[in-house]
């Protein structure tokens, strides 16, 4: 709520609070609490927006005046009491659009009561129906329905280990406990998770931070404790404790709702069933251990430079992302390997040579591309190359891939594999 | 010698494998898509649940042509292929265009020889792929026994490149083929070792190479091509400016 202020419906529970007086008391009371009553201000109106801007006000009142008053209360209790308090307020206290602001402004309206008194249709024209809008729901003469304010769904729990351990099967015995809560939590809810945290406290010392904190992402939501515990062990046993820990913690820190709510009772047979679940957390036990840069997919990309044509695609989801790319039936061949650097292959008398000499079987294919983007996109590849690309036969009788490269200083390279 | 009355129905036993023949009990293949290969493998195809040991020396022999055909079945029925330690970076445009499904295409490429051991021991112990293709070309013998053991639960079609050096070792893979390209541009596949009687001549498969071969009788062409001779090759060898 800008710029900042809380906003709430007592209109239905007065009489459990014993009347507006003792309900303003505990309010405030709530406040000082919390350390807030400093340039906090109440207001009290029969409409939200109107509360909310005579809550404004009172608050610009108060820092302008220097004075340090504790804490400003204005009430009003019906409609005329409110049209009153607000014709007196100053448009500039108001947490308006800029825009409205600086017109309101350039008109010479210092208060709303000025600006209310302006014919309606003209000053429509000129502040736009939004803002006209506003002004009649503070005004109570628009009804002003407000979403209610729901709570984000937040699991952590702690769990103190008997005795300090740095014994990753110790630890994982204890963070069962949690991981069995978390899924129970999150199957009554109909949520998933995609990743949570775990933070391993031990006793300050220091050098030491005071804790260690895990972070576990999802190939794909979950709330299979069989699955987190995989993912945990991998991390576990290969997390470098400065300490032994004396506290487990774990917190769920991304929740999503999930619309199945049940097992599957056969596999769906695109991915979605058990064999891409199980695929998933194989995804994930393997990026746990080896880091995700190591465990990729492959899409392939439009792009006449060979280097350029494939892109490593990150997994994430069970089901991978089918690509739009459909390959060119009348293609030229292309090879299953390609060396990521060419590598320079022998001349001899003008033939190349490859632990032999090299018979080029089809070829020349000229691939001349790349000059439009200065080598700035893919820094494999050269910009502007120009090559001869021959399909060849090695001594041995493989397949090879070379190119000769027509930018000086030229040369033969080997590109790739027929494999 | 004959065989005892006693014996006979021992010797019955689907996992009781004679020397002289086949393995009798059906097991599950992935069908290879070469006749000729198809019919010299029991079981008729690749076996799955069980390791292959392929032995070849450098790339570019179509090791991956050879399982190519295997691979496009498995996509029709959705399942995944894992690539681990990759001695190449994969150029997808070819993969695309042999039909494979690369959605359902992953490749571990983990730092360490010992890390894609042990990958493909995961990857295989967790039933999920379809198609395991390990390269591992310092693995020892204990190393291809655990992941055989790792195969034997699976119905993953398993592959384990490795040099043509280690062809003298005891491996504990239950099929294992030795690979070479021929002048010709076929493949010939040696059965090292398959659960059945071992196959005298190795096989010649036609594989789909990206160009004809030129016959060796004339290996001078791309010298004089220009004389008109010689096949219709438009190869024009310029001495190279520096």
């Amino acid at each position: 709520m800008p710029p900042a202020g809380l906003l709430l419906e007592v209109g239905g529970c007065l009489r459990l609070f014993g009347g507006r007086k003792r309900l303003v008391q505990q309010v405030r009371a709530g406040l000082r609490d919390q350390g807030l009553e400093q340039g906090a201000s109440l207001a009290l109106a029969p409409t939200p927006q109107g509360a909310l801007w005579l809550g404004q006000g009172a608050a610009r009142l108060s820092s302008s005046g220097g004075a340090a008053i504790a804490m400003t209360v204005s009430a009003c209790f019906d409609l005329p009491q409110l049209h009153q308090a607000l014709d007196a307020l100053p448009v500039a206290a108001l947490a308006l659009p800029p825009k409205v602001a600086q017109r309101l402004e350039g008109f010479g309206l210092v208060t709303l009561g000025q600006t209310r008194r302006l014919p309606l249709a003209e000053l429509t024209r000129r502040l736009g129906p939004p803002a006209m809008a506003l002004i009649a729901r503070a005004y109570g003469e628009l009804p002003d329905p407000r979403p209610e304010f729901v709570f984000p769904l937040q699991f952590a729990q702690s769990i103190e280990l008997p005795a300090p351990s740095d014994k990753a099967d110790a630890l994982l015995f204890a963070a069962r406990r949690l991981t069995a809560a978390l899924a129970g939590w999150l199957a009554l809810r109909q949520s998933v998770m995609a990743e949570c945290r775990l933070i391993l406290a031990h006793r300050p010392t220091p050098q030491n931070p005071p804790a260690t904190e895990l972070v576990l992402g999802f190939a794909s939501a979950t709330r299979d404790p069989q699955r987190l515990e995989r993912v945990l062990r991998e991390r576990l046993q290969r997390l470098p404790l400065p300490a032994p820990v004396e506290s487990l913690r774990l917190e769920a820190t991304r929740i999503e709702a999930t619309a199945d709510s049940s097992g599957n009772l056969f596999d769906a047979g695109d991915g979605s069933g058990a064999a891409g679940e199980a695929m998933a957390a194989l995804i994930e036990r393997l990026q746990a251990r080896l880091g995700a840069a190591q465990v990729q997919g492959l899409a392939p990309v439009a792009d006449h430079r060979p280097e350029c044509a494939t892109a490593a695609k990150a997994l994430s989801a069970a089901t991978g992302v089918a690509t739009a790319f459909q390959p060119d039936p009348a293609a030229k061949p292309r090879p299953f390997w390609l060396l990521a650097h060419p590598l320079p292959v022998a001349n001899r008398d003008g033939r190349p040579s490859l632990g032999g000499p090299l018979s080029l079987l089809a070829g020349p294919e000229r691939i001349e591309s790349g000059w439009w983007d200065g080598g700035q996109a893919h820094s494999a590849a050269p910009a502007d190359l120009r090559r001869d690309y021959f399909i060849a036969q090695t001594a041995d009788h493989r397949w090879a891939w070379i190119f000769r490269d027509l930018k000086p200083p030229g040369g033969w390279f080997l590109h790739g594999w027929f494999a | 010698m004959g065989t005892s009355a006693a014996l006979s129905p021992l010797l019955a036993r689907p996992d009781i494998w004679r020397g002289d023949q086949f393995a009798s009990a059906p097991l599950p293949v992935l069908p290879s898509g070469f006749a000729d290969l198809d019919a010299a493998l029991p079981g008729g195809g690749w076996p799955r649940g069980a390791l292959t040991e392929i032995l070849l020396d450098g790339s570019g022999v179509g090791e991956i042509s050879l399982l190519l055909p295997a691979l496009q079945t498995l996509r029709a029925g959705g399942g995944w292929t894992l690539l681990v330690a990759p001695p190449f970076p994969l150029h997808a445009p070819a993969w695309l265009a042999a039909g494979i499904d690369l959605a359902r295409l992953v490749i571990v490429s983990p730092a360490r020889a010992d890390e894609a051991l042990w990958a493909a021991e995961q990857a295989l112990a967790s039933h999920a792929p379809g198609a395991v293709l390990a390269w591992a070309p310092r693995a020892d013998a204990r190393a291809v026994r655990r992941l055989q053991v790792a195969a034997a639960g699976s119905m993953a079609a398993a592959f384990l490149f490795r040099p043509a050096s280690a062809r003298s070792e005891a491996s504990a893979a239950p099929l294992r083929l030795a690979l070479a390209a021929t002048a010709q541009g076929e493949l010939e596949v040696e059965l090292l070792k398959r659960r059945g009687p071992p196959l005298a001549a190795p096989l010649r498969l036609a594989l789909r190479r990206p160009a004809k071969v030129i016959s060796r009788e004339s290996p001078r062409e791309y010298d004089a091509p220009l004389a008109g001779s010689g096949p219709a090759l438009r190869l024009q060898p310029q001495p190279l400016s520096a």
